[in-house]
């Protein structure tokens, strides 16, 4: 039940797409953009767009789905859309959310759900933005997807290692050298699990691949429906960065499921829910795969050793047998318990 | 006062950056050993660089200090004496992701000045993609599948050394081959580079290009407007919604066609292109779900037409696509125009498939970029195999990229 | 538009800060979308946002957002959406939206902000500097000095109409200054709503409105080939604010409200015959007021130029009005290290505005009143001494540091 003084505004009922058939054939953001081939982030905003329908207004922040899709005097986008600073998805789709709330409400603007969503890179969303996504998650009255494209790196500016960047990955930044083969000894944040862990008003927040299109477009459709301020994380395969040929961007987003390095889940109504692959591998309905059939199809794990593999493995198996909540919640399952000592 | 020249490379975005860096510094520092001096940069506007996307590099070289400052401060130079392209589709013409309209292979040419191609086609093939010059220039061909790399994963074919050699035998009042073998040992300690270089100094293959020759199309292009022209606050209309297509065959319509962004295309971004066995296909929508750049059309008979001005040839479709043959990526110098593979189709099924299989069986097959931990050392042995890279010898590599100023370092 | 003003609606009088004289405008101008965050002096006037919101008096979406920068971009969206927007800040909470602040006017968001004029760190210090509000002079904000309560409301409206004028679509920051009139009550004049309306016309964004009714792409990225043709786009904007529409904003405040500022773009005081000028902004005015009454006593006769309008700069007018004396003294509460004859920004600007001026006299720059330090009548009387003596031919010092301890 909502508290009173919390005053919302109906949303888009949007149905899941029953089958790969029943999708849509309207585009929303369509062709002419200037991403590499065979970038994963712009089948994500494809997809996006197509789950959530044309009265949708999409805020995007700086990154490559700023600069390479909407180079000046040109566009993809067929909704609107405005460009927000690095640090601002969250408060550029609460500003929006806010002020379409503020004018239906005092007679300015014809009333009807529009749908407010505002994307960012790693580096906008885990790392600069973490902090206005956060508050716009506690704002209970505004309907607003936030959207995390993840390619684990800087990759617009030129590939410089982000707080979602892979351990041991070659970027600008964390070239491998001749004393230090490991520049990028850090591992990446679990963005999803967090906010789902402090943020209590949220009413959906999961994370999703574009491999799997369907599921990721229904979890969209999801999070506008629910109203309120949601969050989707979705790792998106990068041709450029992790340098591998484009073709095998949905290869590599499967491969990430599968080696489960990346699990799907959600968290609807503070329910979780593991998904798709992700909910086979849990349920030991089937194998998951080495980390090394993922790593060794990249050019930015080259100079990985064998005992670098091992050691990527090794968190990956922690992942999965320690974690209270696998993919979710690094806190381990054995329980400390703290007794005084005997008197 | 002295003479400049200019160099540029043109060359696939991210596949072919550390190729084209090497080739741009290899200029710089072989002019020094003939006691000139020069410059080497990207072309600013091309970077961030994306995948497949043209993209440039320069090398401005002069007699002396002076002369120099004439090539200097700029995004590009006005002409230049030679335009390498390490991509033979790039002859097609050029859309880098920062500027309007496709741009010819030979636009910066001066009179006389000369294309150097990588290519295993002949002449008259690179010839019929580029577009026609009002002046005769000459086209130097040097024999190779055009070299790709990963970004991080070098594939040390040798190509970097073996466009030094052309450069020497066609223009050597640029460079010396005797600077250029100083300076590949310099650069590189590497005396099988010497010898790739002298060799394609001997081979490289040359003809002029008469003004009544090439792609006679005049290349979309776009006007800048002024200040006033352009709408405030920084706004510009979106992209219309698309709408149902229409059968040239039996006028019903039905399917989708989206608009697209009319001033970027991204076509001259394909090095591949995706064949469609129209008759094979189960219409089960991956290729067009899958498709990041949005380029299939949905025909009003619900089956999927890559849209060949939209399309950039990642592949993606086939990968995804469960019938085997059903889509099939093709080498785009197979292809003289954009047109619609299902009009085709449609119009004449037999035909169509006589076209489908002489493109399908169309050589060299291409590929992009890395895809497993030591394929480039196994591609560069063929290369040897078939005398492309011409070592004599198995001392050849693949090299993680740990310096991009010393990439290729041995 | 017929004259407005009826025996019934009359103004009623309520004792309030500048802060809350601002946040009444708020009310007045029916403000859709206003976000929070806390900062000495300026978040006075959020604190009475708060209380009109919560007593059914203002009809908004109030946020307490989590930072400045946030702060400063929620409006901005929500003002590209339709809704009119408030902001403000003071002092590093200002530095920290900086980001923001630079990307508002690029992107023709026509914003009212109050800047509660405010030191910057380090060390923290609350009292008055206009460093703050300042650093925005080249990003095309419009930036509004005022000297009280009265002004601060009157010019909070006034700035609405300003900045959401089409021809204009420019941010416009009302700086006050901190503690003296965002801490400080005083009687001011409250108009009636139906004035308010007659003057200030709905926010219309027209054809740059995002909205699914309207769809276009705000902000693509540029290259080289764009960005001089857009930055020439706000400079004309900012050209027809100070030729055209903030005077006719003024012709019309004074005929529907019956108060007249004058010149718009600064105050003059005792002018008309002084030898030696003064020139400052803010309320550095009353005890330079204070200081000139007495001097005029003395037979010294000494006029004080209040710049109001920094952005739009009123630079021809200022130097035609600054050209008739014997001597200019600008009396700066900020700094500007290592610039120009050391001086401070106003005077700094100023000594640019005469240069075209035929006659130049002597322009001596005091920096004085930093950090909230109060700006006294024996500083002014000693601004003025020199000033007598630089019209005498007494070569003077260009820039003096007033009221420091040495």
């Amino acid at each position: 039940m909502m508290a009173d003084a919390v005053e919302t505004l109906p949303t888009q009922q949007l149905e899941a797409f029953k089958g790969v058939k029943k999708v849509p054939l309207e585009e929303y953001f369509t062709s002419g953009h200037r991403t590499c081939q065979g970038c994963e982030s712009a089948l994500v905003m494809k997809l996006m767009v197509k789950a959530a329908g044309p009265r949708t207004i999409v805020l995007g922040s700086t990154g490559c789905m700023y600069v390479a899709n909407t180079t000046y005097y040109s566009t993809s986008w067929v909704v609107p859309w405005m460009h927000t600073q690095l640090g601002s998805s969250g408060s550029a789709g609460l500003g929006t959310a806010a002020a379409l709330k503020a004018l239906m409400r005092k007679g300015k603007m014809k009333e009807e759900p529009i749908n407010v969503i505002a994307f960012c890179g790693d580096g906008g969303g885990a790392d600069m933005g973490l902090s206005a996504i956060s508050a716009t998650l506690t704002h209970p009255q505004y309907n607003v997807l936030i959207l995390l494209y993840d390619n684990e790196s800087y990759a617009n500016t030129d590939i410089q290692a982000s707080g979602m960047t892979p351990y041991g990955a070659h970027t600008t930044f964390s070239p491998p050298g001749k004393v230090k083969r490991i520049m990028h000894t850090r591992w990446k944040k679990n963005v999803a699990g967090m906010l789902a862990a402090g943020h209590p008003e949220s009413k959906y927040i999961g994370t999703v691949c574009a491999s799997y299109a369907v599921e990721m477009m229904n979890r969209v459709r999801k999070a506008l429906t629910i109203g309120g301020p949601t969050f989707i994380h979705s790792l998106d395969p990068c041709p450029k960065g992790w340098d591998y040929d484009p073709m095998l961007s949905h290869e590599l987003g499967e491969l990430a499921v599968n080696c489960g390095i990346w699990p799907l889940y959600d968290v609807e109504n503070h329910r979780l829910r593991l998904y798709g692959r992700t909910k086979a591998l849990a349920e030991k309905r089937a194998r998951r795969q080495p980390v090394r059939d993922f790593l060794v199809r990249q050019g930015r794990f080259a100079h990985l050793t064998a005992d670098d593999i091992d050691y990527f493995q090794a968190k990956i198996d922690e992942m999965w047998d320690k974690w209270l909540l696998p993919g979710v919640l690094p806190i381990w399952k054995d329980l400390e318990v703290d007794n005084p000592p005997a008197s | 006062m002295g003479r400049l020249f200019a160099v540029e490379i043109v060359y696939r975005g991210i596949f072919q950056k550390n190729l084209a860096k090497n080739i741009s510094r290899g200029i710089v520092l072989a002019a020094k050993h003939d006691g000139k001096i020069g410059i080497s940069f990207g072309r600013y506007g091309d970077s961030p660089e994306r995948n497949g996307i043209p993209a440039k590099s320069f090398a401005i070289i002069a007699t002396d200090e002076e002369t120099l400052q004439e090539g200097m401060a700029k995004y590009e130079p006005k002409e230049t004496d030679i335009s390498i392209s390490v991509d033979d589709t790039l002859c097609k013409g050029v859309e880098s992701w920062a500027w309007y309209g496709l741009q010819p292979i030979n636009r910066l040419l001066k009179p006389g000045g000369t294309l150097i191609v990588t290519t295993m086609q002949d002449a008259d093939t690179i010839i019929g993609m580029a577009h026609r010059k009002d002046f005769p220039y000459q086209l130097a061909l040097l024999r190779g599948i055009p070299s790709f790399s990963g970004l991080w994963v070098y594939k040390d074919d040798h190509t970097d050394v073996r466009i030094l050699g052309a450069i020497a035998k066609v223009l050597p009042e640029l460079l010396s081959l005797n600077a250029v073998e100083l300076a590949i040992k310099e650069e590189w300690h590497d005396d099988l580079k010497v010898k790739s270089a002298r060799k394609s100094f001997e081979r490289v293959e040359m003809r002029v290009v008469g003004p009544s020759e090439g792609n006679p199309e005049t290349p979309y292009s776009f006007e800048l407007p002024k200040w006033q022209e352009m709408r405030e606050g920084v706004t510009i209309p979106g992209i219309p919604a698309g709408k149902a297509m229409t059968d040239p065959q039996t006028q019903q319509a039905g399917g989708f066609r989206p608009d697209r962004n009319p001033t970027f295309k991204k076509f001259s971004t394909r090095t591949m292109r995706p064949v469609v066995d129209f008759d094979t296909c189960v219409k089960c929508t991956l290729c067009w779900l899958q498709c990041p750049d949005s380029c299939f059309d949905v025909t009003p008979d619900a089956l999927y037409d890559a849209n060949m001005e939209a399309c950039c040839g990642c592949g993606i479709c086939e990968a995804v696509c469960p019938v085997e043959h059903c889509i099939t990526m093709v080498n785009e110098t197979a292809f003289a125009d954009n047109a619609s593979q299902w009009e085709a189709w449609r119009k004449d099924k037999t035909g169509y498939q006589t076209w489908l299989q002489d493109k399908i069986t169309h050589l060299p097959p291409r590929e992009h970029g890395f895809r497993i931990r030591g394929q480039y050392a196994e591609e560069i042995k063929d290369l040897v195999k078939v005398g492309v890279v011409d070592t004599g010898d198995e001392k050849i590599s693949e090299q993680v990229v740990t310096d991009p100023h010393e990439s290729g370092a041995g | 538009m017929a004259k407005v003003i009826e025996k019934a609606q009359q103004e009623k009088e309520a004792l309030i800060s500048g802060s809350e004289a601002i946040a009444v405008a708020c009310k007045l101008a029916d403000v859709d979308v206003i976000t929070a965050y806390p900062i000495r002096p300026y978040d006075t006037v959020m604190q009475y946002v708060a209380k009109l919101v919560a007593n059914g008096e203002l009809d908004c979406e109030y946020i307490v957002a989590e930072s400045e920068h946030s702060q400063f971009e929620i409006v901005k969206h929500a003002s590209a959406v339709g809704a009119r927007v408030f902001c403000g800040s003071s002092g590093v909470g200002w530095m920290y939206a900086f980001e923001a602040l630079t990307v508002t006017p690029a992107l023709r968001i026509p914003m009212v902000a109050m800047v509660g004029n405010r030191a910057l760190d380090d060390p923290g210090a609350f009292g008055v500097e206009h460093n703050d509000a300042l650093a925005v002079r080249d990003l095309g904000w419009q930036l509004v000095w005022v000297d009280s309560a009265q002004e601060a409301l009157d010019t909070a409206l006034i700035a609405y109409r300003v900045a959401e004028d089409r021809r204009v679509f420019l941010p416009c920051a009302i700086a006050c200054d901190g503690a003296f009139l965002t801490h400080s009550q005083s009687m001011v004049k409250i108009p009636p709503q139906e004035w308010v309306n007659a003057f200030l016309p709905p926010y219309n964004r027209g054809d740059l409105q995002l909205h699914p009714d309207n769809p276009i792409t705000i902000a693509p990225q540029v290259n080289e080939d764009w960005l001089m043709e857009l930055r020439k786009h706000n400079d004309e904007a900012m050209k027809r604010s100070r030729d055209v529409v903030i005077p006719e904003a003024y012709r019309d405040f004074e005929r529907i409200f019956n108060r007249s500022y004058g010149n718009p773009f600064f105050e003059e005081y005792q002018t008309a015959d002084a030898d030696v000028v003064l020139v400052g902004m803010g309320t550095l005015s009353m005890p330079v007021k204070v200081a000139i009454r007495q001097m005029r006593k003395e037979g010294k006769k000494v006029g004080f130029v209040r710049l109001r309008w920094f952005r739009p700069f009123p630079a021809e007018q200022l130097a035609k009005t600054l050209s008739r004396f014997g001597a200019i003294g600008v009396i700066d509460r900020d700094f500007s290290f290592g610039a120009p004859y050391v001086s401070g920004v106003v005077a700094t600007e100023i000594r640019a505005a005469l240069y075209p001026v035929d006659k130049r006299p002597p322009l001596l720059d005091f920096i004085s009143g930093l950090g909230g330090r109060e700006v006294t009548v024996p500083d002014v009387r000693r601004m003025s001494d020199m000033l007598f003596a630089a019209r005498a031919g007494t070569p003077q010092p260009l820039t003096t540091w007033v009221g420091v301890r040495e």
